[in-house]
């Protein structure tokens, strides 16, 4: 485990000065783009519910150009990271700017992650081609040595609202 | 054949695929997802279904795309406000109306073809 953030750490640029800490990670996310219990069942209807999700909060302009990214991203190999997680990540000239939507499945989903379980949680992360401030590797690699943590992990399955998730990501609570 | 609106998404989504490519097959970048924990074994899937999209798109606007790709690194680029993000450049203001937002227009001065993201 030590191991494995050690080498997240330098994934993330933790070791240089592009290091996100969790005071910026939570201005990435917002109270629009949080779902606390999906309804879908399968990795594509999970895809196509965050980013239903996003294109009603306004944040996107074309669903099915991201929705086809990001299922491109999963035949490069699946987000899943195992521990009931996954990332869902990309780059799509379809966004502005870096959109980060957090959701929670109850009941877990078959996604094909890389441990074969249900996945539960849901980090999202989209960002425009060029990206001026460089947030999207460190947000990414930032919340995967989050949830390296047990009882991270925990908590986050018993979030119920925006709140809750800001609290936890802030360790206020 | 799908319409000029259809044919400027595909090219969104010919992009976002070259970009997706060109990274997995970036020595940096995918040490940085690899260390995370992510698996990049899929490129040749990636590969098929770029060959698929292109096929998809019409001829002649693939071939401008493809020029553009081969001279600049990026065909399509987002603008914000009245630049392109391609060259910094200008837009003449009467590019940046609504009614022209779903043509295929073309930077006067890099050449790249533009595209406007919502909140832009």
């Amino acid at each position: 485990m030590a191991q494995d953030k050690a080498k997240t750490a330098r994934a993330c640029g933790k070791e240089g000065d592009d290091s996100m800490n969790h005071d910026e990670l939570i201005t990435l996310f917002n109270e629009q783009l949080f779902i606390a219990d999906l309804k879908a069942r399968d990795r594509d209807g999970v895809l196509q519910e965050m980013i239903d999700h996003a294109a009603k909060a306004g944040v996107i302009r074309d669903r099915d150009v991201i929705l086809g990214m990001l299922k491109n991203r999963e035949s490069l190999g699946s987000t899943g990271l195992g521990q009931g997680v996954a990332f869902p990540h990309g780059r799509s000239l379809a966004i502005p700017t870096l959109m980060a939507l957090f959701a929670r499945s109850v009941k877990g989903v078959d996604y094909g992650a890389i441990d074969g379980k249900p996945v539960h949680l849901f980090f999202m992360f989209i960002a425009p081609p060029v990206e001026k401030e460089n947030r999207y590797l460190p947000a990414l690699g930032q919340v995967v040595e989050m949830i390296r943590d047990e009882p991270t992990r925990q908590r986050l399955l018993a979030v119920k609202s925006f709140a809750d998730f800001r609290k936890l990501i802030l360790g206020e609570d | 054949m799908p319409s000029l609106n259809e044919q400027l998404l595909l090219l969104v989504a010919l992009q976002d695929l070259d970009t997706m490519i060109r990274e997995a097959e970036d020595k940096v970048h995918a040490e940085k997802l690899t260390a995370m924990g992510f698996p990049l074994e899929g490129v040749e899937d990636l590969r098929r279904a770029r060959k698929e999209l292109a096929e998809s798109i019409d001829r002649l606007l693939l071939n401008r795309y493809e020029r553009i790709l081969g001279r600049l690194g990026r065909a399509v680029v987002p603008i914000t406000g009245d630049v392109c993000l391609g060259c910094f450049a200008i837009i003449p203001t009467s590019y940046t109306s609504a009614e022209n937002r779903d043509r295929i227009l073309q930077c006067e001065n890099c050449g790249r073809i533009f595209y406007w993201p919502r909140g832009t």
